[in-house]
């Protein structure tokens, strides 16, 4: 009997303790409503009590939520169209504000593609498309999750991170790039080419250059030494020659003879010659 | 008790000795089923942790310790509960491109992004990632994945669009890489997501499809620009070494003239002066002899005319007539 009624406490226990306990993870917050009305939020995880059948619990996600929108069409300060993807983060920062305002998650994702893609249409709307690309791309970011930060913060939401993802230009716009990129490109080619033409005319003018100079100095050296010869040669037949002077010349002119008559020549003599005076006068007076 | 009994054991025209030991036997079966399950329930806490796994420990839903690989236990539902997730496994995520089923697929919206010239490439690439707190990781973040592909897309994108085309296309890879790696780290430390990035590989960067062939002739161009340096350098190669040969040549030549030069005199002297010593030892007669005997040598050769002249304007006459016409004249005149 006694552990009949043991049994039946213990089994009422576990259903009012179910009733008026409840476990809030890590991964999640709570609101404690009664009759409906909130009146306390649990951002800690635990076990926390309830009055039964008065109040209730609503779990809400206590993670970090992802927010990625459609991309969207955005014209920078010099007027050019860029297409945005652009992603969120952000959590739910007081999940009272938060029932209150957007209720849940789908809620809280239309109100964040309203500020969000107002803010960023704004913030970029100020720069050039350049800026956004590089330069300005992470102040922006910076700013416009400020911002929106600053707006969402009446829903119960705090945006942690607000990031472009792909800023990309639009299809016929692209093409128009391609286009320039492939002229940049075919005026690179070309300079290359040009530069190698050029390079190429210029070691063969300084080839021909060279081979000019060493030829010249070539000559040069030659030709003194071909003079040195020659004054060595003088040198050395006036040397000799002047121990006799007149009997050079008529040596000379006798071995002159030798070498530049020949059957083409043609001689008249005179009968006087020495060489034939013998001839008329056998005498040789 | 008896009431307790007889609900267990509707027969009633059993004595009651056999009741008792029944009823006895009953409690004791309940008995041993309450411990059985007390048992389950109390065991239902034991569990193991993998090599590669953390033991992730909720009270109440609320962190209260991570366990290390190896058997634990913790208290039964609902008072603890255990996460086990793998913190060695080394997760990718590919940008630009899916292997499905080992082929590969471009994804073209996602590989194509601006540099900072406003030039557009194509960029692949993988990152890789791992559980670094798994606390955080369970508790902080939904869909990891999703997470890390954002983070990476919009750093990628980032660090691209801080470059110019050519960088991006060449010596900018590695730094791409790195740049890259520390921005999404940052990113997802900002998230508290308790993810580390290991490595993010740039598998490829190109120009994209529509103007590659363009970027191929560059290429080719800047082969041509030293094909064209190379062609030159071979041409001096082959031209300075020749010049220098003719030009070793023309000296070696002149050099040679000059000796020849100098011993032709030299011999010529040598020669003279031998002459001129034995001249000295009879000048008129040697003078004669040298005379004579030249023109014994050369006379026989030539056409030889005599005349006489008693003045030189008669033979003057004669003197610019051609060698033909000559002998003809001359040989009248002779006859005469």
């Amino acid at each position: 009997m006694r552990k009949s009624l043991l049994i039946i406490i213990l089994v009422l226990v576990i259903i009012v303790a179910n009733f008026s306990f409840f476990i809030v993870d890590e991964t999640k917050q709570a609101i404690i409503l009664q009759f409906g009305k909130p009146i306390k939020a649990i951002q800690q995880a635990g076990l926390y009590m309830k009055i039964p059948f008065i109040q209730n619990a609503v779990l809400f996600e206590g993670r970090l939520l992802i927010y990625d929108a459609q991309p969207t069409e955005i014209i920078t300060r010099d007027k050019k169209t860029l297409i945005l993807d652009n992603y969120a983060r952000w959590k739910i920062e007081d999940p009272l504000l938060f029932l209150q305002t957007v209720r849940d998650i789908n809620g809280a994702q239309a109100r964040l593609d309203d500020i969000i893609y107002s803010e960023l249409r704004v913030d970029l709307g100020k720069f050039d498309m350049s800026e956004i690309v590089s330069q300005k791309r992470t102040e922006i970011m910076k700013t416009v999750t400020e911002r929106s930060n600053e707006k969402s913060i009446e829903y119960g939401i705090n945006i942690i991170d607000v990031r472009i993802k792909r800023a990309d230009l639009p299809p016929e716009n692209e093409q128009n790039i391609f286009a320039r990129m492939e002229a940049e490109r075919e005026r690179i080619a070309k300079q290359y080419r040009a530069e190698g033409e050029e390079e190429s005319a210029k070691i063969i003018a300084e080839t021909e250059r060279e081979k000019t100079v060493i030829l010249a100095e070539a000559y040069k050296e030659a030709q003194q030494l071909r003079g040195e010869g020659e004054a060595e040669a003088i040198r050395v037949y006036a040397e000799s020659f002047n121990q006799d002077p007149e009997f050079y010349k008529f040596y000379r002119s006798l071995e002159a003879y030798l070498n530049s008559f020949n059957e083409n020549t043609t001689i008249l003599l005179s009968p006087d010659n020495e060489y034939i005076k013998y001839i008329n006068d056998l005498s040789g007076n | 008790m008896p009431e307790f009994g007889n609900e267990n054991n509707p027969d009633k025209f059993a004595n009651i000795t056999e009741k008792i030991s029944k009823i006895q036997i009953g409690k004791g079966i309940i008995k041993i089923l309450f411990l059985l399950i007390l048992i389950i329930y109390l065991a239902s806490g034991i569990y193991i942790v993998q090599p590669n796994e953390q033991g992730v420990i909720k009270r109440f839903g609320k962190f209260a310790r991570i366990d290390s690989p190896g058997l634990h236990y913790h208290l039964p539902y609902p008072f603890e509960s255990a996460l086990t997730p793998s913190v060695t496994e080394v997760k990718r995520i590919e940008i630009g491109f899916r292997t499905v089923r080992g082929g590969y697929v471009e994804v073209s919206e996602e590989a194509l992004m601006l540099t900072g010239d406003e030039n557009i490439v194509s960029a692949e690439s993988i990152v890789q990632y791992r559980i670094k707190n798994a606390a955080d990781y369970l508790f902080n973040i939904i869909e990891p994945e999703q997470t890390v592909r954002n983070a990476a897309e919009a750093a990628l994108r980032q660090v691209i669009g801080e470059r110019k085309i050519d960088d991006a296309l060449t010596e900018g890879k590695y730094e791409i890489q790195e740049e890259s790696k520390v921005l999404i780290q940052e990113l997802l430390d900002s998230y508290e997501s308790g993810i580390v990035v290991i490595a993010v590989q740039l598998q490829d960067v190109n120009p994209p499809e529509e103007v590659s062939s363009a970027f191929k002739d560059v290429a080719s161009a800047k082969e041509d620009k030293s094909k064209f340096i190379n062609q030159a350098e071979g041409y001096r190669n082959d031209i300075i070494p020749n010049a220098r040969g003719e030009a070793a040549k023309i000296i070696k030549e002149a050099e040679g003239y000059k000796v020849e030069r100098i011993r032709k005199a030299e011999g010529d002297v040598a020669k003279f002066n031998q002459v001129l010593t034995e001249y000295q030892n009879g000048k008129d007669v040697t003078k004669y002899r040298l005379y004579i005997e030249t023109m014994e040598l050369i006379l026989p050769k030539m056409k030889k005319y005599i005349m006489e002249t008693n003045n030189d304007t008669d033979l003057l006459k004669f003197l610019p007539l051609s060698d033909s016409f000559m002998p003809e004249i001359l040989g009248k005149e002779a006859t005469k």
